[in-house]
């Protein structure tokens, strides 16, 4: 799993999804309790908030800013 | 990845790259702005600027977060980070953005506990983890970041911690986009709209940009095969005559944008009557600042800040840059006593700046060749 605190904010694309106006798509794998697991397009999995989501599930893709997923991708 | 693969398709590209082509008007020049620094990093990256015609003109916005934050706001957080205990938290681009003296990042080396964080709820861990720490979180971006901010304090306030609060300079896209729309100097056939933060706002906010200003907007995605067909739509709307608010980027963005997360930054935030950006001067209602319900969150209230505004070096012309004005490379500093790892201007301190785009991926050769 990716360390944020420590890590760094380019998340292997070059750029920094925090700033500007990046989202990385992710696919979630796991529910818990105040998170999600979620996979980036390099394999490497991420904890991911999604309490501004609704009905998200396992599969999913969503789009994760700063930590937090924003949207869903169909 | 799926959503990703299938939109860099080189051989896709291309054959939009034609259809562009087949829709230009006989001696028009056509310039169209990308709003957003994610998409000035997109178009460097893949080369899409060498796909279009020599007519066809990509002109960069203000939308990268870290370059319109004004100097005095760095200097604002450099004082609070040099308060005894304080872990002053922001994420990764900031720490290098100069301030009048010093970086973020030189307080660091001077001994303050300044923190690259990925997410805001980072900075919140580390307050729940050093409760005898203040722990402050130098909050910026669009409407993209801003709902991160706001659950993180929500979450802060739902947990009774005490030893948070945020420096708050979150921005809104739209006021600056009417700036420019005003701005003499400028004259813009359409806009490539900002699908991140439309994603959170919807495509609505800008409907004024055809109705008020007569220009298409096309909302896009960041993958090179989404720029070309929003470059595609723009233009056929130009052709065709018509002007509206359009959706490339429908497999993300929802026409009303994300409800949660309007609600949440409407219970966090409130707007600022006025707010300064960098090369665009002060611009009303722009930015956001902590409702009355989350003012115990505001680090401006709990440390003294100077709160002087700070005037921009005179070399550094990344207003001009910023407004779209002129190009990174036309910058009397750019790739010279201007670079990455020497930033005059934050245009060149975050990889979606457009300067960094330019230099990043080698396009000043190129332009310094043609000059």
């Amino acid at each position: 799993m990716s360390d944020p605190a420590g890590g760094s904010c380019a998340a292997g694309t070059g750029h920094c999804i925090t700033c500007g106006d990046e989202g990385i798509a992710m696919r979630l794998v796991e529910l818990r309790s105040a998170a999600a697991l979620c996979v980036d397009e390099e394999g490497e999995v991420h904890s991911v908030a999604i309490d501004l989501l609704d009905d998200v599930s396992p599969g999913t893709t969503v789009l994760v800013h700063a930590g937090v997923a924003i949207g869903v991708t169909q | 990845m799926k959503f990703v693969d299938e939109f860099r398709n080189a051989q896709l590209g291309r054959a939009l790259a034609g259809e562009i082509l087949a829709e230009l008007e006989p001696g028009r020049h056509y310039k169209v702005m990308e709003v957003c620094g994610g998409h000035t990093h997109s178009i460097y990256k893949y080369g899409i600027d060498d796909l279009l015609p020599d007519n066809v003109e990509l002109v960069h916005g203000p939308g990268c977060p870290v370059c319109v934050i004004p100097m005095g706001r760095v200097d604002d957080g450099i004082a609070v980070a040099r308060n005894d205990g304080v872990i002053f938290t922001c994420f990764g681009d900031m720490l290098r953005v100069p301030g009048s003296e010093y970086t973020l990042l030189d307080a660091k080396a001077q001994g303050a506990d300044v923190r690259m964080v990925y997410s805001p709820l980072d900075a919140l861990r580390i307050a729940r983890e050093n409760p005898g720490r203040e722990v402050v979180f130098f909050a910026i971006g669009f409407e993209t970041t801003a709902p991160s901010t706001a659950l993180t304090l929500k979450r802060a306030k739902a947990e009774h911690i005490t030893n948070f609060s945020c420096v708050c300079n979150h921005v809104t896209i739209v006021p600056p986009l009417r700036a420019l729309l005003e701005s003499p100097d400028l004259r813009l056939d359409g806009f490539i709209g900002p699908g991140h933060v439309c994603t959170v706002v919807g495509a609505r906010p800008f409907e004024f940009i055809p109705l008020d200003y007569g220009r298409p907007v096309v909302i896009s995605g960041f993958e090179p095969l989404d720029i070309l067909q929003s470059i595609l739509m723009i233009l056929r709307q130009l052709s065709a005559g018509r002007c509206e608010v359009e959706n490339q980027y429908t497999r993300v963005v929802p026409r009303e944008g994300n409800l949660r997360a309007l609600q949440v930054m409407s219970e966090v935030f409130e707007l600022r009557p006025h707010f300064e950006w960098r090369g665009l001067g002060f611009i009303s209602q722009s930015a956001l600042r902590l409702s009355d319900a989350y003012r115990d969150f505001d680090a401006e209230e709990r440390f003294e800040v100077p709160g002087v505004r700070v005037a921009d070096p005179k070399a550094c012309q990344c207003g001009e840059v910023l407004k779209g004005v002129i190009k990174p490379w036309e910058c009397k500093v750019f790739g010279t006593a201007c670079t990455p790892e020497h930033a005059i201007g934050t245009c060149m301190v975050s990889p979606e700046g457009a300067c960094a785009a330019y230099y990043n991926f080698g396009r000043f050769v190129r332009e310094r060749e043609v000059v």
